[in-house]
């Protein structure tokens, strides 16, 4: 049996996470959810983590600022952002920092899986 | 040559004044005789010619020597008068020289008159020398006298004992006393009533020492002013060195007193100011380095103030950004040679930050040494509070900006695009469960119930907007229009400074209160103060007068007006400017006027703008007094923090 990739979602939405996470589920993946960055850093299964769904503003430590503190650990996850904030600058910005997409909510499922799928080729690269 | 002796004869024999005159030409005396026989003839002759010598003769057949003898007693004439008679008998000859007469000589005995005449021009003279030197001595007298009361002060005597016996004419004219009632102790009544004692005892002091002496006291002019008086006193010594008298000048200083009292005072004054306004006062020597610091500057500074090398201690609590910038300044100050100022920040040993203004002043010392004084002022609180203000200001921006439309619709876009993300994530989760097989319809009626309730999220952020600018209640409050403008000012008033606007605040005492919402009200304050600064940004050809004026409108309403010397509106723009996206403003969003309109209609009032009848342009509302309009007493009960609270906190 396959071995199902692990997903984590990180989001202050409380329906966001209820909702993406059921579906990524439906969709074959293992999910985790957490309401902070803080939580995810502290959590074991970040070593696990095989892509990331992690919301850009966020009370606290926000998305990017997560995402530069894991290449300081050198645990490159590959990340996929989501804003509800549509502003059409934010995903050439995000892609330069070097994530694999930035999604705009409310994204459709195919956008999703997509992302997912560059997302965990680019592991399977390496 | 001996000049002619003038003689005045009384005699009616003409020959015996020729003898008289050969007798004494005989004698060695020449003489040129004027020769009278009757009263009127001698009384005529005196007044008019002055002569050395008189000769009469004891009678004459109209007039008589004794009576000619009584009129020059009576006109006091230093003349000798000798009778030259036929006959005297004893008792006459003893009347005549009793009455004044110098000698007398019988015609029968001229021999003796040239001895006689020698005599009396002797003792004639003696007598002139007598009175010339007498007169000399009065006018000598006279004159000292003058310079003594002519000297500005008050000159005095007193004998051994202190009783004082002379005190000159300005004494009298200042002090309204008689010379009567001033000498001995009469000038004591004068003395200042809580000086007397003391000079009393130093008067004392002096007399039973006997050395030279002065003192400060207070005497009373004749009108009742007391004035400070220094008195000198000097004793004058014998040969055999007692003293026997003791003079005295008192000199009136009452104006140094009182210049050095006010200069007291103005020290005084200053050090408490200095205190009050905590501010602290450096002098330094740029060429020596030595410096003086006032008391506040340790305190300021928070220096002990008899720790050594105080420089150095200062310059190590300096804020490391500040550090090397003052020390340049005091490098340069000796080569600069100029005014400066000097912000600068300190650190505390608690880690509390001061801020300190400096001023300095160069001047040059009379070695002609570079100095400077600088006064240091600690302005932390005033820091502090500028601080907040600015963070306040910054925040009520920020309510200006988010009611902006682009802010706005960023928000709405959030606040939809969150349960819109929902609504799709969960419709696809609910199709996946439901083509699964077997279909997962717990799930999907789980889904599709999330789908529901974001899409309520959504259709109520729709709903809050919708309401946010529908016509709906606003938050009431009483408030008093005054309180809440003068809040704003206090916020606006950097921003206009920074324009230079000359604002002029003409409130209406006594205004009653009025109901509505203060933060919006503030809101529309605002935005008229705003635009009526923008509106005179580019003026430079008249002073920018912004007048913000508050006052009550017949019958029931307060106004709140807004006047600017800006730009102006043109009359048939003026309805254009209410409405929303209209602007004539390069960055503007053109909404401020139309949601201020918005908010004062809500308030049941009215919104206007009109132009001036010289430039620029005025803005006004006004708002009804409520119905059941309040008493003045219970006024607003908001105090005017909470309001600004209020507008931080949106």
């Amino acid at each position: 049996m396959k071995v199902r990739s692990l997903v984590s979602v990180v989001d202050d939405d409380e329906s966001l996470r209820e909702s993406l996470p059921d579906l990524l589920r439906e969709c074959g993946f293992a999910v985790e959810a957490f309401s902070s960055a803080e939580e995810f850093l502290a959590s074991d299964f970040r070593d696990q983590t095989e892509c990331l769904i992690l919301d850009i503003a966020m009370p606290g430590m926000s998305g990017p600022d997560l995402h530069s503190e894991l290449i300081r650990r050198h645990q490159e996850i590959p990340i996929v952002f989501m804003t509800a904030h549509g502003d059409s600058n934010v995903r050439p910005r995000m892609l330069e920092r070097g994530a694999v997409e930035c999604l705009l909510k409310p994204f459709s499922e195919s956008d999703l899986l997509r992302a997912l799928n560059a997302a965990l080729d680019s592991t399977k690269l390496t | 040559m001996k000049p002619v002796l003038r003689i005045l004869h009384l005699e009616d024999d003409s020959t015996d004044v020729d003898l008289v005159r050969e007798t004494l030409a005989a004698g060695g005396i020449a003489s040129d005789a004027t020769r009278v026989d009757t009263q009127a003839g001698f009384v005529a002759a005196i007044a008019s010619g002055s002569f050395d010598l008189i000769f009469a003769d004891y009678t004459l057949p109209s007039f008589d020597g004794m009576s000619a003898l009584a009129i020059v007693q009576q006109r006091l004439l230093n003349v000798p008068f000798i009778f030259v008679t036929g006959t005297l008998g004893e008792e006459p000859a003893i009347e005549a020289l009793k009455l004044g007469a110098t000698d007398y000589v019988f015609k029968t005995r001229l021999s003796r008159l040239v001895p006689s005449v020698q005599r009396a021009l002797r003792e004639a003279e003696e007598r002139n020398e007598l009175k010339r030197s007498e007169d000399a001595l009065r006018a000598s007298e006279e004159q000292l006298r003058t310079i003594i009361d002519c000297l500005e002060g008050f000159v005095w005597s007193a004998n051994a004992d202190g009783e004082v016996d002379f005190l000159n004419q300005k004494w009298c004219d200042y002090s309204g006393l008689s010379l009567r009632d001033s000498v001995g102790q009469g000038w004591r009544c004068t003395v200042y009533s809580e000086d007397a004692d003391a000079l009393a005892s130093y008067w004392g002091s002096l007399l039973h020492s006997g050395q030279p002496g002065e003192y400060e006291a207070r005497l009373r002019r004749f009108d009742g002013v007391y004035r400070w008086f220094l008195m000198r006193a000097v004793p004058i010594r014998d040969v055999g060195g007692i003293i026997t008298k003791w003079y005295g000048l008192n000199i009136d200083i009452d104006d140094r007193k009182r210049s050095e009292d006010a200069l007291q005072r103005s020290e005084r004054f200053l050090a408490e100011t200095r205190r009050l306004s905590l501010t602290g006062g450096i002098w330094r020597n740029a060429v020596t380095g030595k410096s003086i610091w006032s008391e506040e500057v340790y305190s300021i500074y928070e220096i002990d103030p008899s720790a050594q090398s105080k420089v150095e201690i200062l310059l190590n609590k300096l804020h490391p950004e500040d550090r090397s910038r003052v020390k340049d300044a005091m490098d340069r100050s000796h080569t600069l040679a100029a005014d400066f100022e000097l912000p600068h920040r300190v650190l505390m040993a608690d880690g509390r930050l001061k801020y300190i203004d400096l001023v300095a002043h160069i001047t040059r010392n009379a070695e002609g040494e570079l100095e400077y004084i600088a006064a240091i002022q600690d302005v932390t609180e005033r820091k502090v509070a500028e601080q907040a203000l600015n963070r306040l200001r910054s925040e009520l921006a920020h309510v200006s900006r988010v009611t902006s439309l682009g802010a706005l619709t960023a928000s709405i876009a959030h606040e939809v695009n969150q349960p819109l993300s929902g609504i799709i994530t969960n419709a696809s989760t609910c199709l996946r469960m439901l083509a699964a097989s077997p279909p997962n319809i717990e799930g999907a009626l789980e889904t599709a119930r999330r789908t529901i309730r974001d899409g309520n999220r959504a259709s109520d952020v729709i709903k809050r907007l919708r309401a946010m600018f529908s016509k709906q209640e606003v938050m009431t409050e009483s408030l008093d229009l005054n309180e809440a403008t003068r809040e704003v000012v206090a916020l606006a008033f950097s921003e206009l400074e920074k324009e230079s606007v000359v604002l002029r605040l003409e409130l209406t005492k006594e205004l009653p209160l009025i109901k509505g919402d203060r933060v919006q009200l503030q809101q529309v304050i605002l935005n008229l103060l705003l635009n009526s600064a923008d509106a005179m940004k580019a003026i430079t050809d008249r002073p920018k007068l912004l007048v913000v004026r508050t006052d009550r409108v017949p019958e029931d309403h307060v106004r709140l007006t807004v006047q600017d010397t800006g730009v102006g509106v043109e009359p048939q723009r003026i309805d254009k400017l209410f409405e929303a996206f209209y602007t004539t403003k390069p960055d503007g969003m053109g909404i401020g006027l139309s949601v201020s309109r918005s908010i004062i209609e809500r308030h049941h009032g009215r919104l206007w703008a009109e132009p001036n009848d010289g430039p620029g342009a005025t803005f006004a509302f006004c708002i009804p007094l409520p119905v059941d309009s309040m008493p003045l007493d219970i006024a607003c009960d908001t105090p005017s923090t909470n309001a600004v609270r209020a507008i931080g906190s949106l």
